[in-house]
């Protein structure tokens, strides 16, 4: 199969206080296409801060990372933005939707910054496809959390990205509304034939996935 | 595409509610500067022209010849009104008495400014005339009417010519002040000149044309004629032309300036704070659109979008409104104003938006262009904010629009790099300060109850912010002191400038042996009079054995012509003691009972132009005479005081050999002057100079100004309550949040706002004492450097500025507070 992410030796130190910190190092990985992986660890251990790395949203120290045909370390930020609207989603933790804009308006936007005319269609079509039907024109704060998780994952999936990228997309919401949105992340998933990599600290989750990635103090393990 | 997510955003914005306050400091900002700019651009042109009245035109051209009709074609060409007066001395005669007078011939469109007065009978309340005197008739003043012994209606003659008395001529506009008027007035008509036959080669003639119009033409016009006159011409306005008031328009002027340019500068702070609040809270909302694939090109694009209609829109509003509450405040102050504005024209309009525009290009573009280096990993990382890099261009963006917009209020970049430095100096040292208080209100707290804890810990969590806070009211309150502090010193010197009872006469032609009977007339009727200056005229002829005409004319060879003339004829005098407003700024005064060679002292501006120094030797020629004598000492004189005051002062006894004259001034009400019948029947040798009339004139005028200077005073405040508030507005988000934790915690309502109450009190405190200090040391500058007064240390501003600071933001910071306070903290936390 097609490998869609590629990392050699992706290394990453930031400079505190203390000194230089070194968060990541040595990370050798491959994904192919359509695989799901959870990159699982303990608190600290690096693992968003890959993540943030694979999807382009972050900068390494040392090393190189391939996404689809790109490489992002030759990338500047002008360039990596372009990458992540043409194939990357996201599902975070905090679901980072914008507050002045209603659930509708927040799945179009991606579809928006690309010009695409057709976005209305799109967001309502995919908005409906995650039970938010009658909840178009509410704003966030009007939503519940495992509402807002659905308008966010909405909005990773109306951009027909390639790639779905999910920082803890349960981590605030109660379990049983955490198993609704996992069902359907990985529904959409299959629906759209989507590479998924996500971060987690919840175990049945990361065995729902094809394989698991175990970080530990910056390496893989 | 950008465009269109770029519209889509503002408009849900504004659905949302986050552009109102942006808004609405936007447009207050425009509109008050508008105001401003409007309201000093027109008060300007009101009070340029009330003073005009002075010279009965805005320009004149004074010469002792005609001058070149080619001079005249082109005023008519652009469009200014015109007309001409022609003074010389003449005797007029009645069936049994003589008097010397001076004679003004009029021709029918004099006064193009400013009003004849006249009246049937001497020395009574006149009416206002449109112009002059008909053919065949002339006006006399009031004390001439006695001294002929004639009544209106009697027959004078002038050389060979008789006229009728048509009127008492009690005011003219121009009379002036000096002694170039020597002689009472008689008004005639300039056409009647040639009957008289008294005009003949080699009579001291003065012709003076004058001309009126707009601002623009004027300009045009004394560009244009100035180098074509010969060297007996001169050219003059009304500043140049009536000493008393050029120095008062002058400061006048400059303080419209200082207060138009800091409600600039107070405008701009508005603006950048709430254009900061703004960008703060879009961090978020950047970051997520950077992940969804927006580039930092479109990021800029976005806002930059969103900045242009929002600043086009706010311009416009701000501009329409900032034009209807300036035509407003006229009307309201119209009967506190006793002159009449002239109609607002284009350019403070194009001012206004100008100003408006470039206030929001230097202020508000930076913090929404500071948006496109947010990094999108703050998605996942909240603590990861934008970089250091974009900082700087925001901040030499602001730099260059404070820098540009100052010079070009100013037009004088000197002065705009002395403000700036001294600026950026000042907020050194008070981030300095700012954080050692903040320090010490940390040590101090400590022990104190638990709202005075929960406030001052906050401020020393929040230690970077508050010193910036700090620094922005304290800059507001110090722009606010120091226009209050320079409009005080500006009034109190000009009410001290024409004291109340200040002398408003002058008596002149007074022969030594008449002094002492007419200092007892002056005490038997209960009049005040200044002492008595003995006064001959002669002329500087060399200095240190070089020719004065041949130092003349180098000096305008060299285009060095400003001041006055060495080689001119000027009165003269002797003193022992210096006079009481004079002030030696080189030598020395010479000491009491003083019997050694002639020295002389010689007035700062007629030294200095004509480079003449402590010590030179002068030679002057009086009465036909020579005599020698040094420059003992070079002195400041108050020309605009209305007393007599003199160029060249000799030593006592220096000009004991030479025939002279005395002269006095004196102080009369107006009920008191028919003791000028008695004085001048009794000494009819004697010339007396009413200029009651123009010191009442002059002291109209600096009413007026006073006024003016208070209006811009209100308006400024205005701008500074407006930076006080977006400021408090600015920093309400984080200070709440917290205060929402704080109270979900179990904290009253009554904790929070006390807490709240303390921090913002706490803020105005060390505000006000920066901005005291502050304000303080910029006067001084200002008031030495800029508008030529004494400073003088104001004790009170050390009580009023850190109290009021501390009254003002604490009300105010919680007043804002109290509406959040009071709604539940989920919501408040939610919202955030």
């Amino acid at each position: 199969m097609e490998t869609i992410i590629k990392t050699v030796g992706l290394g990453k130190t930031v400079s505190t206080s203390e000194g230089r910190l070194t968060i990541l190092k040595g990370i050798d990985l491959e994904i192919k296409k359509s695989e799901s992986v959870a990159i699982v660890g303990a608190s600290g251990s690096g693992k968003t801060t890959l993540l943030s790395l694979l999807a382009g949203l972050d900068t390494p120290t040392c090393g190189e990372i391939f996404l689809g045909e790109y490489e992002l370390t030759d990338m500047d930020e002008e360039q990596r933005a372009k990458v992540r609207g043409q194939m990357v989603g996201f599902v975070f933790q905090a679901f980072q939707l914008l507050s002045s804009l209603t659930a509708i308006e927040n799945v179009m936007l991606p579809a928006e910054l690309k010009g695409d005319s057709r976005a209305q269609e799109k967001a309502s079509e995919v908005l409906r496809r995650v039970g938010l039907a009658h909840r178009f024109s509410h704003y966030p704060s009007q939503l519940s959390g495992g509402e807002q998780q659905r308008v966010a994952i909405a909005r990773a999936f109306a951009s027909t990205a390639e790639v779905l990228f999910a920082d803890e997309p349960t981590g605030n919401l109660d379990t049983a509304t955490g198993a609704h949105i996992i069902d359907l992340i990985f529904e959409l998933n299959e629906e759209f034939g989507t590479t998924l990599v996500l971060v987690t600290h919840d175990a049945p989750l990361a065995d729902r996935c094809t394989r698991s990635i175990t970080i530990d103090s910056g390496e893989l393990r | 595409m950008h465009f269109s997510v770029a519209l889509k955003l503002l408009w849900r914005d504004w659905r949302a509610g986050e552009l109102t306050l942006l808004l609405v400091s936007l447009i207050i900002a425009v509109s008050t500067v508008t105001t401003i700019t409007l309201f000093v651009d027109r008060l300007q042109q009101a009070l340029l022209r009330e003073s005009s009245t002075f010279l009965a035109a805005d320009r004149v051209i004074s010469s002792s010849h005609p001058i070149a009709d080619d001079i005249l074609i082109k005023a008519g060409e652009l469009g200014l009104q015109q007309a001409q007066t022609l003074s010389f001395l003449s005797m007029v005669f009645s069936d049994d008495r003589a008097q010397f007078t001076a004679v003004k011939a009029v021709d029918d469109y004099y006064p193009l400014r400013g009003k004849l007065i006249v009246s049937d009978a001497p020395f009574v309340r006149g009416t206002p005339v449109e112009s002059g005197p008909l053919p065949g008739e002339i006006w006399l003043e009031s004390r001439l009417l006695p001294s002929l012994g004639v009544d209106k209606g009697d027959i004078l003659d002038i050389g060979v010519a008789s006229f009728s008395i048509g009127n008492v001529l009690v005011k003219e506009p121009d009379r002036g002040s000096g002694f170039n008027s020597v002689g009472p007035r008689v008004l005639m008509n300039l056409a009647d000149v040639p009957l008289t036959e008294v005009v003949q080669p080699g009579s001291r003639l003065t012709y003076r044309y004058l001309f009126a119009g707009e601002v623009a033409a004027l300009d045009v016009f004394q560009a244009w004629a100035k180098p074509r006159l010969g060297v007996e011409a001169r050219m003059f306005g009304v500043k140049e032309g009536a000493a008393g008031i050029g120095n008062a328009l002058d400061r006048a002027e400059r303080f419209l300036l200082l207060g138009g340019l800091l409600g600039v500068i107070l405008a701009g702070i508005a603006i950048a704070l709430a254009a900061q609040r703004y960008s703060l809270r879009h961090y978020d909302h950047v970051a997520i659109l950077k992940t969804l694939g927006a580039t930092p090109a479109g990021i800029d694009t976005i806002f930059v979008v969103i900045f242009l209609i929002l600043g086009t829109l706010a311009t416009i509003l701000g501009s329409c409104i900032g034009f209807v509450v300036q035509m407003a405040a006229v009307k309201i102050l119209e009967p506190l104003i006793p002159i009449e504005l002239p109609n607002p024209g284009l350019r403070p309009v194009v001012l206004g938006l100008v100003t408006g525009f470039v206030c929001l290009l230097s202020f508000a573009l930076p913090p929404l262009l500071k948006l496109r280096a947010i990094v999108p990993v703050r998605v996942m990382r909240r603590d990861l904010g934008e970089t250091g890099i974009a900082d700087r261009m925001t901040y030499s963006f602001a730099i260059i629009g404070i820098i540009g917009l100052m010079w070009w209020y100013s037009q004088d970049l000197r002065l705009t790099m002395l403000i700036f430095s001294g600026g950026v100096a000042a907020t050194l040292v008070m981030s300095v300060l700012a954080y050692g208080l903040l320090r010490s209100g940390r040590i101090f707290g400590m022990q104190a109850g638990s709202a005075w804890r929960l406030a001052l810990a906050g401020m020393q969590r929040r230690g970077q912010e508050n010193v910036l806070q700090i620094l922005v009211f304290g800059l507001a309150i110090m722009l606010l002191l120091i226009l209050y502090l320079v409009r005080t010193a500006l009034v109190e010197e000009w009410r001290a400038q024409i004291p109340e009872n200040a002398p408003n006469h002058f008596a002149i032609n007074i022969t030594p042996e008449d002094v002492g009977p007419i200092r007892q007339l002056f005490h038997e009727n209960g009049v005040a009079s200044q002492p008595f200056y003995p006064m001959t005229r002669g002329r500087i002829t060399s200095v240190n054995g070089q020719l004065s005409r041949e130092r003349d004319r180098q000096r305008e060879a060299a285009a060095d012509s400003d001041g006055p003339r060495e080689s001119s004829g000027r009165n003269l005098t002797w003193a022992a003691d210096l006079p009481a407003d004079n002030r030696i700024v080189a030598g020395k005064w010479w000491p009491e009972n003083y019997q050694g060679p002639v020295q002389v002292s010689l007035e700062k501006d007629l030294a200095q132009s004509n480079r003449l120094k402590v010590g030179d030797e002068l030679v002057f020629t009086i009465q036909g005479r020579k005599l020698a004598a040094i420059v003992a000492s070079i002195r400041t004189v108050a020309w605009d005081n209305m007393q007599p005051n003199f160029y060249i002062i000799f030593s006592p006894g220096a000009l004991g050999d030479f025939p002279s004259t005395y002269m006095t001034s004196f102080f009369l009400e107006k009920h008191e002057k028919l003791f000028l019948n008695t004085l001048l029947n009794r000494y009819p040798t004697m010339t007396v100079i009413e200029v009651d009339a123009l010191i009442e004139q002059i002291q109209r005028i600096i009413t007026q100004v006073t006024l003016a200077i208070e209006l811009v005073l209100v308006l400024i405040l205005v701008s500074g309550g407006l930076v006080l508030l977006a400021s408090i507005q600015a920093s309400m988000d984080e200070r709440l949040k917290q205060h929402a934790i704080i109270r979900t915690l179990g904290a009253s309502q009554k904790l929070v706002l006390g807490s709240l109450a303390i921090e913002f009190g706490a803020l105005g405190f060390f505000a006000g004492v920066l901005a005291t200090f502050g304000s303080e040391i910029t006067v001084y500058w200002l008031e030495t450097e800029i508008f030529q007064l004494d400073y003088k240390i104001n004790p009170e501003l050390w009580v009023l500025g850190p109290l009021g600071g501390m009254l003002l933001i604490g009300v105010v910071g919680t007043l804002a507070a109290l509406k959040v306070v009071r709604t539940p903290p989920v919501t408040v936390l939610r919202e955030l």
